[in-house]
């Protein structure tokens, strides 16, 4: 974390320099901005440390996990974004069909395993309920490209970005009532994944679901951003979302990476929802505060920014923890929606800069 | 014959911009299409690359019907289209923009033996491999896109107006890189602004009015016309 955040911050300040649209006289408060992503990484790690010690290592335990959570979700997010070109809103509601997808496979493999502890589903018995949850997000987002977006997208692109994000909001009304109508609208949740007793690292107890759940999500992060990085299919991507016509001149088949796009990032919401069903159990409207809370990382980090999504996540996740901690439960909404609306007020294109600016423009 | 393009009706919608376009192009020929600004030059272009569906007529690539098929297919059979607009991937490094346009060719070694022909055609390519290409000049771009479109070592490339907006001096340059690629094989068809530029380096040439073919034949008579003189070179 330490280390990537500094690449960042060295990265974006080379591409500082673009935001000359302030008056003279506020030549100091540019300074200040210019280097926004330095400032805001540096002060992120001084509070968590300082949090850390004030309040105890646990603020850092619940920040990682909310953070891994979220840099899932909110790459799915940015993904969508970049190379669909469609502000995502149903995409909480592919965290819902993994949870719930973890809950239906995980309880009878949980019955079988009390009854036979020594079997080795034990131990993979909830990795392959996390796998399914994965896969489960992947389907849901290739059925709605294929009966949705796709649909749309061949009949007519006029006004496309008002009209995919309506969609969307129809579509997670539609998914939230499905589930309602089909598997009920109580809580469907699991008391724990791995159990056993809690490990010590540092002083803290932490719980091993939520190790796992941690080592889960870096893990598919890592993966994620070596395989946008490093191969040809992620390059192609990236380069879909850049530059649309210049990804059909070199001869990339955009229908295939939409649906790959789109598969992909419902899979991330679907694996961040089914690793972390024992802490937030399936329900209807569950979608609704992992989305609120990605399209934060998405503002804040800058629209179509991947890696800028990931640092984003843990920041988002340190605010609301720290929030829930010093000013309130209830609070951990209202202080992000602040600090959101001034980033959008102050540095609209997202304090590491956006990576597809002017995709929204087209 | 490598391209024919046999009474071809493209455009925008339901609005019609080419009608009736027939040119060939055989192997190994330098060919350009003049005409004036919103004449159909760039419509034809698009049209060839699968950029746009075709209204109707025919388009015929190395003895098969290309017609309406994607332009990710276009690409595939060997037609490179280096766009007026270049459509550069800008949050991208020099050198990932030129593997991009390698795509097509799975064979890591031919990419980089691409890479290094490149490189040694634009060695100032080669200086800023590392950088960023929305952050380059605009003389480097159109480099990179013409570069870009070099990389599947394609059997035709389609240039559209590399010389626009550009220094005397990088149009210069611009044209002799075309220049070279002429020589060492490629079938090129450009486009262009600068006519008499473009008419004393090309073999052959269309001029293009209305959406339509006004007039075709070698660059040379095509310069010492008396219609083109008047219209296009204003003399
Ligand atoms: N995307 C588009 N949608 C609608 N009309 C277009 C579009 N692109 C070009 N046109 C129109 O098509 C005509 C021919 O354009 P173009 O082929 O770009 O001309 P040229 O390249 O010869 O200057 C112009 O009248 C232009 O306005
Ligand atoms: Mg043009």
């Amino acid at each position: 974390m330490m280390a990537m955040s500094e690449k960042f911050s060295l990265e974006f300040n080379l591409k500082a320099g673009e935001n000359n649209f302030m008056s003279k006289n506020n030549k100091a408060f540019v300074g200040w901005i210019k280097s926004a992503p330095g400032i805001t990484i540096s002060g992120s790690i001084i509070l968590a440390v300082f949090a850390t010690i004030y309040s105890g290592p646990y603020i850092l335990v619940n920040v990682i996990i909310t953070g891994g959570m979220l840099a899932l979700v909110a790459t799915g997010l940015t993904l969508i974004l970049g190379v669909l070109n469609i502000a995502m809103f149903a995409h909480g509601e592919y965290f819902m069909i993994g949870s719930l997808t973890a809950y239906y496979v995980f309880t009878p493999i949980s019955n079988y395993v009390n009854e036979n502890p020594d079997s080795i589903l034990a131990i993979t018995g909830p990795l392959i309920a996390i796998a399914l949850s994965m896969i489960s997000g992947a389907i849901a987002g290739v059925i709605s490209e294929k009966i949705v977006f796709g649909p749309l997208r061949r009949r007519s692109t006029d006004n496309w970005v008002m009209n995919s994000f309506l969609l969307t909001v129809g579509l997670s009304v539609l998914l939230i009532n499905l589930h309602q109508l089909i598997f009920g609208a109580d809580f469907k949740g699991i008391v724990r994944y791995w159990g056993g007793m809690p490990t010590e690292i540092a002083g803290v107890f932490i719980s091993r679901d939520r190790i796992m759940a941690f080592i889960i999500s870096a893990f598919i992060v890592l993966v994620f951003w070596l395989f946008m990085t490093y191969t040809r299919t992620g390059r192609a991507i990236r380069a879909v979302s850049q530059d649309v016509t210049g990804a059909q001149i070199v001869g990339i088949n955009i229908e295939n990476i939409v649906l790959l796009t789109i598969a992909l990032s419902c899979a991330l919401s679907g694996v961040a929802g089914g690793s972390l069903l024992f802490m937030y159990p399936s329900y209807p409207t569950m979608g609704l505060e992992p989305l609120y809370m990605a399209w934060f990382v998405v503002i804040l980090s800058g629209l179509g920014n991947i890696l800028g999504a990931v640092v984003g996540a843990f920041m988002v996740a340190l605010l609301k923890v720290m929030t829930v901690e010093y000013v309130g439960a209830g609070w951990d909404f209202v202080v992000p929606s602040i600090l959101i609306m001034m980033v959008l007020i102050f540095k609209p294109s997202g304090i590491f800069g956006s990576e597809v600016r002017g995709v929204l423009d087209k | 014959m490598l391209l024919e393009v046999k009474e071809l009706d493209a455009g925008y919608g339901y609005l019609q911009i080419l009608r009736k376009v027939c040119l060939t192009i055989d192997k190994g020929e330098y060919v350009c299409i003049v005409g004036p600004n919103g004449a159909g030059k760039s419509t034809t272009m698009k049209a060839i690359s699968g950029l746009i569906k075709p209204m109707g007529g025919k388009i015929i690539f190395n003895g098969e019907d290309i017609t309406g098929l994607p332009a990710y297919e276009i690409t595939q059979k060997g037609i490179a289209f280096v766009s007026e607009e270049m459509n550069l991937f800008v949050n991208m490094t020099v050198q990932e923009n030129l593997l991009m346009g390698a795509y097509i060719i799975r064979d890591k070694k031919i990419q980089r033996d691409r890479l290094d022909f490149i490189f040694d055609l634009f060695p100032r390519l080669a200086e800023r491999k590392k950088q960023l290409a929305g952050t380059m000049s605009g003389g480097e771009r159109k480099m990179l896109a013409i570069g870009r479109g070099m990389m599947s070592n394609p059997t035709l490339m389609l240039v559209d107006e590399p010389s626009f907006g550009l220094a005397p001096q990088l149009t210069e340059n611009v044209f002799q890189s075309l220049d070279v690629l002429a020589k060492s094989g490629v079938t090129i068809m450009l486009v262009e602004q600068n006519v008499t530029k473009t008419l004393s380096v090309t073999n052959r040439g269309y001029v293009l009015e209305n959406g339509k073919i006004g007039l075709a034949g070698k660059s040379s008579d095509l310069a010492n016309d008396g219609y083109v003189r008047k219209v296009f070179l204003g003399v």
